[in-house]
């Protein structure tokens, strides 16, 4: 069952992120016409902002795995770095994705290349590629984890500048939702469906952190086999 | 007994998964030659590059003339006194003359000597002005030893010297004067750790290195020569910005990578914006006129790339006097570029922004050097995709645009 749990935590995340999403469609209630541009791309708003949180919860895993193996040489430490980069690129991408999309109809354009929060979130979803593929090409050693440590150390700066990014410099972003005073504040069945998705979001990053963690411990496990091998 | 010149303090070195050195601790004093002849994979190569900083530390430090030169927690210092170096993959890059890498390994060390007596020595001296990518393996070699070598006779302090595998590949002539030479630098005070597996090198060794024990050799020769008459002066200059400087004028890599870049996208540019539709007080002006510069820092520095070949970058980190740029270069490229595309659309030449555009150019170069050194200690540095986080300049670059507009700059 122990090895089940990951699996049984990730389908129940998926099953919540499926409830959201149709509560978003069939369930929410339509925002004021006067409000948006484009009312009806507002219920992206339901996939976009717990895709954003979960993706901050998994750039901690990051930063905690990566100063764990940095600063104690934990094994546990660096396969929380793996898992968090890992978990970090998946609801990166669903968060830039969602907003792009989001973004072309409420803005007329996808990007914008001045706004800070945009850019430094893009950033880190780049940061979690960066992790992931350049772990993938080298080989596991001391030098591969200090030097994707670091990165990792390096990057979550830009967790605290993207969160208060919309309050120094907004330009285009709309402020947080979670902890932006009255103008970000919400109630009713919004709230309801937004607290599903985050709560969902979570199960699913902790669901996905523990599996890719089992998975990197079984790689290593496969590693020491096979040098046992080429000793004998 | 006379202060260690070098001292390994509880060293423990982990390369790749395996853990190479565990507590090593290692003193050599003025006039010793430790001589490290372990059996491969032992960890010759791995005390020498510890010892001259070029690894991290799981534990312990690494001490010259006293100092903390590296220790575990990443505190790492220029040494007062530069050492010589000569590492197994002989460290020298193959645009350079012959010449011009024994005078960079002279002054690294702060001096310099006649270098003529030590080519015909070694009888090199027909390839001085040659490029080294036109030596033969052992030439290289050669020249890769005497770059690890002469600073030992660059003024009057004992240096430290980190000879790994100097003599592979080496002729019986070579070998022979090598030891003589050898004799002559620990005359002089110097202090070297030599890795080998040649049997030449037992009789001036003073000390033999197995495993992590030390130990006196009993078949060690005094040198009946004694003391050399070897003059040195003074000579104070940056050899990295000379060797940036020289490998870009010799090479033209900037202009084949950085300006390549840069001609294509003033090229895009100009084949699809409509020159007469540039409004110069639009903030998109000088977001376009500073394009062409931005993309050819956007491709970093080549010479990083260029110094990877025989481990050239780790000979130069090594001696932490500066890694050769192409710095100067980038700001003419960048400056050009932007004069270029003002010409282009056709509106009056701007001076700050064509200040701005070299400028542009240098500090994205620099930024994208800074990510590519970070993750040269990698196995695989090239597979690194550094290039993914590239778009962290965009922003800067987006906000310079917009700051040029609201000064009213142009």
């Amino acid at each position: 069952m122990t090895k089940r749990l990951s699996e049984v935590i990730l389908m129940l995340g998926f099953i919540g992120i499926g409830a959201t999403l149709g509560l978003a469609f069939l369930k929410a209630p339509s925002v004021s016409i006067n409000a948006f541009e484009s009312p009806d791309a507002q219920r992206i708003f339901y996939w976009h902002v717990p895709a954003a949180w979960s993706a901050f919860i998994a750039f901690g895993f990051l930063f905690v795995g990566s100063a764990l193996w940095f600063f104690k040489r934990s094994d546990f430490g660096w396969k929380m770095h793996v898992a968090g980069a890992q978990a970090g690129l998946a609801t990166g991408l669903m968060t830039v994705w969602s907003g792009m999309v989001w973004g072309s109809a409420e803005w007329g354009v996808p990007w914008d290349w001045t706004d800070v929060r945009l850019n430094t979130f893009g950033l880190l979803t780049f940061l979690a590629l960066f992790l992931v593929l350049g772990r993938q090409a080298q080989i596991d050693g001391a030098e591969t984890r200090d030097t994707f440590s670091t990165f990792g150390l390096f990057g979550f700066v830009l967790v605290p500048v993207t969160y208060v990014a919309t309050r120094l410099w907004q330009i285009r972003h709309p402020g947080p939702v979670i902890g932006g005073g009255e103008s970000g504040s919400l109630n009713g069945e919004m709230a309801l469906i937004l607290l599903l998705g985050a709560i969902s979001f979570t199960v699913f990053i902790l669901g996905h952190v523990l599996m890719s963690m089992r998975i990197t411990s079984l790689e290593q496990r496969l590693e020491r086999i096979q040098e046992a091998k080429d000793e004998a | 007994m006379s202060e260690a010149l070098l001292s390994l303090n509880g060293v423990s070195v982990r390369r790749g998964s395996s853990l190479v050195l565990n507590d090593v601790s290692l003193e050599v004093t003025s006039g010793q030659l430790v001589l490290l002849r372990d059996k491969n994979g032992a960890g010759k190569s791995t005390i020498i590059e510890t010892a001259a900083g070029l690894l991290p530390l799981e534990k312990g430090e690494v001490l010259h003339n006293g100092d903390v030169l590296i220790d575990a927690s990443g505190r790492s210092k220029r040494p007062k006194s530069a050492f010589g170096l000569t590492l197994q993959s002989d460290g020298c890059v193959g645009s350079l003359r012959v010449e011009e890498h024994l005078l960079n390994a002279l002054d690294l060390a702060g001096g310099r000597i006649d270098i003529e007596p030590w080519l015909e020595r070694y009888n090199l001296a027909h390839r001085k002005h040659d490029l080294i990518a036109h030596l033969s393996g052992g030439q290289r070699r050669k020249l890769a030893m005497l770059a690890g070598m002469l600073p030992g006779f660059v003024g009057h302090a004992p240096r430290i010297l980190l000879l790994d595998e100097p003599a592979a590949g080496l002729d019986s002539a070579s070998r022979i004067l090598l030891v003589e030479d050898l004799h002559k630098l620990r005359c002089r005070g110097n202090t070297v750790l030599l890795a080998s597996h040649q049997p030449d090198f037992t009789t001036c060794a003073t000390h033999l290195l197995t495993g992590n024990a030390m130990e006196t050799n009993e078949d060690f020769e005094e040198s009946k020569e004694g003391k050399d008459d070897i003059k040195s002066t003074s000579h104070k200059t940056n050899p990295a910005f000379r060797t940036g400087f020289l490998l870009n004028q010799r090479t033209l890599s900037s202009v084949a990578s950085n300006g390549i870049a840069g001609f294509l996208t003033l090229g895009i540019l100009l084949a699809l914006v409509d020159s007469s539709a540039v409004d110069s007080s639009l903030m998109q002006a000088s977001g376009l006129f500073l394009s062409a510069a931005f993309a050819a820092g956007l491709v970093g520095d080549n010479m990083i790339s260029m110094l990877y070949e025989h481990r050239t970058l780790d000979w130069w980190k090594a001696h932490r006097q500066g890694i050769p740029n192409s710095y100067i270069h980038g700001l003419f490229l960048g400056s050009g570029l932007t004069a270029m595309t003002q010409f282009g659309f056709d509106v009056a030449i701007s001076w700050p922004l064509i200040a701005i555009g070299g400028l542009l150019t240098v500090a994205t170069m620099m930024m994208v050097r800074w990510m590519d050194l970070a993750t040269s200690r990698l196995a695989r540095p090239r597979a690194a995709f550094t290039r993914i986080l590239t778009p962290i300049l965009i922003l800067p670059f987006a906000l310079l645009v917009q700051w040029i507009t609201d000064s009213g700059l142009f």
